[in-house]
């Protein structure tokens, strides 16, 4: 618990079409390769958002090394859904599996908790959109906007104020870029800080999930008026 | 197997034989005009009458060793038999409609078989079952036709033609023939169609179907069955049963033979291929395949 | 030997089947239900060796139910004959194999379209727009290629499946007297007189 309250935050927020992710990044630096994350198959960086399937999208704030073990389990879990069912697993069901193994490392002595607490955003044809948070323990529940990690009560207070029923998925890109940053430490949002990404309906209403490349971040700030101050740039305009 | 005890019998019907034989035999005074019936003794003098067989020992287990692909699928010979074939007969005549796949097996063998036998201009016979078989007996059966017409100075009737095939088969019955057959024409009394097959039934009726298809033939044709078809509508009739056959059973399809028996005889109407009245039709306007039917229809009901 | 038939229409799947229990010559009973509702909006028609067929039903009924009551939404109908499929695949290569056919129809209430699944006991699944088991199929299916229409109304399905019907009536040696209908759609499961 001590762990994910220092981790970078993650944010959620439910529209009424389409779910929106976004994520701090800790582990940052000059020396850090990162080649592998601008073209990369998701795109993102792998650290904090995974794909689970291809209806599902989470965001994980805590120790890295249980998360990848958590995301691994999640995507066997989704896979064997889809054998058995010949369907994209609920959301929720999904949510339940997981909550079900954590839980299971809190009732037995010598064995240690994982120590995530990870955000689904996720599509249904049950119910629709949703957005659920787990911790620890294994407790799960179902939001439209909420935050965990370093700062998450700043950024739920945030949320609480700005958020609206009937939110589009558009206004809720702004939501959560606005919120994340106030909410975190650095001064200016990048593409080495953060990751993002959406789940929406294509033409033919299957889920689409979309993490965004470094590249796609960045123009997604300039459009918000977020991004990097270019001094240079404003220089030149003035 | 009491051959050897009847040779040294001296009672019983095989020492009558053998004493009637000798008679024959010995007997000078049986006069020349005596021949034909052999003093009177004719049948028995020779034994009982016998057909030309091949010479096995026993011909109905031979074919049955070298044919029966159930029991051996490695066999020499395999007997055509899916098929699907059809007849009926309606206000304006008889129509007769094939399919023209041959299988030997699990082996398309042909794809362009005749299965209406023109016996004459006002007969025709359908081919199911063992394709030599109908074809060899269907052609004797359109000789004897003729010959009742030169004896008779009349066209012999659906029904005596159909009753001289019956019987012809009844006795090569359990020597391995296998037809399943249609006589339809015209004679006297109107339209008729007769089937025949090598159990030695034979049947007068409105609508049959014969073959491994004749089920989804049946299917598509007593649903769409009236007396007073019109000519348009009992030939279209008589191919979408064929379609149906040809789609569904795997033994038959390729082409569609269509023929439609009137007053004046017979009459080919056309040629059809399976797979063009799949997705075209006859005219090239509206295909029979289910698919091609409902193009663009859903049971999807979402609310308005 | 049992026979089913189960056809779509707009916003419909109606499933019939013979209510004959045979046992060697004897017929047993006359009015025996070979069509289980597995949940609101699934109707499933089974046929086969005496025995497996109504335990296997149960046992799929049972497990269908359970899902139900764990998730509080039912299976959807693709999930379900799914689940089902894969089932008697796994039988089927175990000591003792379900003999079980099976026709699916169900509703989706979530894409509000009849769905209508063809299973043998191989576990061979295919989506129809009709389908039929037993000796019926062979006279049937080439009938619907005929007359079958997505888009009929409740009224005219029943037409077909009366063709159907009749059909066996009259060519099958030993058909069966009476069928027991049902039908499912978006107000859920219930039995039609024909």
């Amino acid at each position: 618990m001590e762990a994910i309250s220092h981790a970078g935050t993650v944010l959620g927020v439910l529209a009424k079409d389409g779910v929106v992710l976004a994520a701090e990044k800790k582990v940052t630096g000059k020396l850090l390769d990162m080649s592998g994350s601008k073209e990369g198959g998701y795109g993102g960086s792998g650290e904090k958002i995974f794909l689970l399937n291809s209806n599902v999208i989470s965001g994980v704030a805590g120790l890295t090394a249980d998360a990848n073990s958590l995301v691994n389990y999640s995507r066997q879990t989704a896979q064997g859904h889809l054998f058995n069912y010949n369907d994209d697993i609920p959301v929720e069901l999904l949510v339940q599996r997981l909550c079900d193994l954590k839980q299971g490392y809190t009732q037995y002595g010598g064995l240690r908790p994982f120590g995530v607490s990870i955000l689904y955003a996720g599509y249904d044809p049950h119910y629709q959109f949703q957005l659920y948070h787990s911790d620890p323990s294994g407790n799960y529940s179902g939001w439209k906007a909420t935050c965990i990690g370093a700062n998450n009560g700043t950024a739920q207070s945030l949320l609480k104020q700005e958020y609206k029923d009937d939110i589009g998925i558009d206004e809720a890109v702004g939501l959560v870029l606005r919120t994340m940053s106030k909410t975190m430490d650095s001064t200016t949002l990048g593409s080495e800080k953060l990751e993002f990404a959406t789940l929406t309906l294509d033409a033919d209403k299957r889920p689409k999930a979309k993490i965004y490349k470094p590249a796609e971040i960045d123009a997604l700030l300039v459009k918000h008026d977020l991004a990097k101050k270019d001094e240079d740039a404003e220089m030149r305009a003035a | 197997m009491n051959s050897f005890a009847d040779r040294f019998s001296t009672t019983g019907t095989a020492v009558e034989q053998r004493r009637i034989k000798e008679y024959v035999a010995d007997e000078e005074d049986v006069s020349d005009s005596m021949w034909g019936s052999e003093a009177g003794f004719g049948t028995i003098a020779h034994g009982t009458p016998n057909f030309m067989v091949p010479t096995v020992p026993d011909p109905s287990a031979f074919l049955r060793l070298h044919t029966d692909d159930h029991a051996d699928p490695s066999c020499r010979i395999k007997i055509k038999h899916g098929t699907t074939t059809l007849a009926f007969r309606y206000q304006g005549g008889v129509i007769v409609a094939v399919d023209s796949r041959a299988t030997a097996g699990s082996y398309v063998a042909s794809g362009t078989v005749k299965k209406v036998i023109e016996i004459n201009p006002y007969l025709l016979g359908t081919m199911a079952g063992g394709a030599a078989d109908c074809q060899y007996w269907e052609t004797y059966l359109g000789m004897q036709c003729r010959l009742h017409e030169l004896r008779n100075r009349e066209r012999i009737s659906v029904a005596a033609a159909s009753k001289y095939l019956s019987n012809l088969v009844y006795n090569y019955k359990g020597m391995g023939l296998s037809m399943g057959t249609m006589i339809c024409g015209w004679d006297k009394t109107g339209p008729a169609i007769f089937y025949v097959d090598s159990d030695g039934t034979r049947l007068k009726g409105d609508l049959f179907s014969v073959g491994s298809g004749s089920t989804f033939a049946y299917g598509v044709l007593d649903q769409g069955y009236r007396w007073d078809l019109t000519d348009e509508e009992a030939q279209e009739l008589g191919r979408r049963g064929i379609y149906a056959a040809g789609h569904r059973d795997a033994f038959s399809g390729n082409t569609i033979n269509l023929y439609h028996v009137q007053q004046q005889g017979w009459k080919f109407i056309g040629n059809y291929d399976v797979s063009e009245m799949h997705y075209n039709g006859p005219t090239g306007t509206a295909g029979y395949g289910y698919g091609v039917r409902v193009e663009g229809r859903s049971s999807a009901n979402p609310p308005a | 030997m049992d026979i089913s038939f189960a056809l779509t229409g707009k916003g419909y799947v109606l499933v019939a089947a013979d209510t004959t229990a045979a046992r060697s010559i004897i017929k047993m009973k006359s009015d025996e239900d070979k069509i289980k509702v597995l949940s609101p909006h699934l109707l499933m028609a089974f046929s086969g060796e005496p025995g497996d067929t109504v335990n296997f039903a149960e046992y799929v009924e049972r497990n269908l139910r359970l899902y139900h009551i764990r998730h509080t939404y039912p299976l959807r109908p693709a999930s379900a004959a799914s689940w089902i499929r894969r089932s008697l695949a796994e039988s089927l290569r175990s000591r003792s194999p379900y003999s079980v056919n099976l026709l699916l129809g169900g509703y989706d209430t979530a894409t509000h379209t009849p769905e209508l699944y063809w299973v043998d006991y191989l576990g061979t699944m295919t989506s129809v727009p009709f389908g039929a088991h037993g000796y019926g199929s062979y006279f049937a299916l080439s009938l619907l290629d005929r007359y079958h229409d997505p888009e009929a109304g409740l009224e005219e399905g029943l037409a077909a499946l009366r063709r159907c019907i009749d059909e066996v009536s009259k060519r099958l040696v030993v058909s069966p007297g009476k069928y027991k209908v049902k039908v499912v759609d978006k107000d859920g499961v219930r039995e039609i007189e024909l």
